[in-house]
């Protein structure tokens, strides 16, 4: 493991890469294997053309798959530095329909000091489409080792 | 090519070779929004050993791709691992709702206590824990308690969904 992050080095503000992801029924496909999530709206192509349960004729991709890449976010950078996810709440406020390319990003919104390894950061995170429409938005609380 | 055709063509673990594919099958069988009761609480339908395959194919579909995420020995779990976990025990059982064709998300609630580990054994207990309407959409959410064979309770999750409240309307969804 590298060096622990520091609470007292951290900022309110303070941004996190993005992630950007393009959402192929492929991904969507091994997301729905992996959730054991097999809702068709997400996997069965002709029946989500014909439900169109959000109003698109397409498949969309799960809210959980947003929500992971809200937290890859935080654990791509911060995991190996001591930092454990302990909650995630989000919103979820469009449909992402196959074909959606999907960028993720966060900044830190909350500091909450504690006891050394008790220590709280809350990252708000944000999911938009290549259109710029937000698709979720959210908190994602992490405690920190240093 | 069917939805079948096209998932057999991904790698799969034993776990997923095994669970049903096809929500719209057995609709008839899920809990329906109207009939709800709230405050009813159960054990899920199954329990969850975790596998080293498992985290792996989760940590796939999360697109991670760093040596922790993909140690074929002893992998981080994503923290959203409890999804797979869940759909798992929940199976046909007390919470069956959450595989109802037609619904939405709307968005979640989870709190992590612990990384699930190989080899550990997980329970879930299911309560229903409220149901509302709003603009006309009918809500619904459990609260999800995960626990191992030890009882240390490893993560909450208030899972909530938008669902067709009728079985009439499952039914033409899942008919669709």
């Amino acid at each position: 493991m590298t060096e622990s992050i520091s609470f007292s080095e951290l900022s309110i503000g303070d941004e996190f890469p993005s992630i950007t992801v393009e959402v192929t029924q492929d991904v969507i496909d091994v997301a729905a294997l992996a959730h054991l999530d097999f809702n068709p709206v997400h996997t069965d192509i002709d029946w989500a053309e014909r439900a169109q349960v959000f109003g698109t004729p397409k498949t969309v991709a799960h809210g959980m798959f947003t929500m992971s890449g809200m937290t890859s976010l935080v654990t791509r950078h911060w995991r190996d530095r001591g930092a454990v996810i302990v909650g995630i709440e989000a919103k979820l406020t469009r449909p992402v329909p196959v074909g959606t390319s999907v960028t993720t990003t966060g900044r830190i919104k909350e500091l909450h000091p504690r006891t050394p390894g008790e220590h709280v950061v809350v990252v708000g995170v944000e999911a938009i489409d290549q259109d710029g429409h937000t698709v979720g938005v959210g908190d994602v609380r992490v405690r920190l080792a240093g | 090519m069917s939805t079948s055709e096209r998932l057999s063509e991904q790698p799969l673990t034993l776990r997923q070779r095994e669970f049903e594919w096809d929500f719209k099958k057995g609709v008839e069988g899920y809990e329906c929004w109207d009939e709800i009761v709230i405050g009813k609480s159960a054990e899920a339908q199954n329990t969850f050993e975790v596998r080293v395959e498992d985290i792996l194919a989760f940590n796939r579909s999360c697109l991670e791709t760093d040596a922790a995420s993909n140690d074929p020995n002893d992998p981080v779990p994503h923290p959203l691992f409890l999804v797979m976990v869940s759909f798992y025990c929940i199976g046909t059982g007390i919470g069956s709702w959450i595989r109802t064709p037609g619904a939405r998300n709307p968005g979640q609630r989870i709190e992590m206590f612990e990384d699930f580990r190989p080899g550990e054994v997980i329970t879930a207990t299911i309560t229903h824990y409220d149901k509302w309407i709003r603009r006309d959409k009918h809500y619904m959410m459990d609260l999800i308690e995960l626990r191992n064979q030890n009882g240390v309770l490893k993560a909450r999750w208030y899972v909530q969904l938008l669902l067709p409240p009728t079985r009439d309307l499952i039914a033409q969804f899942a008919n669709a």
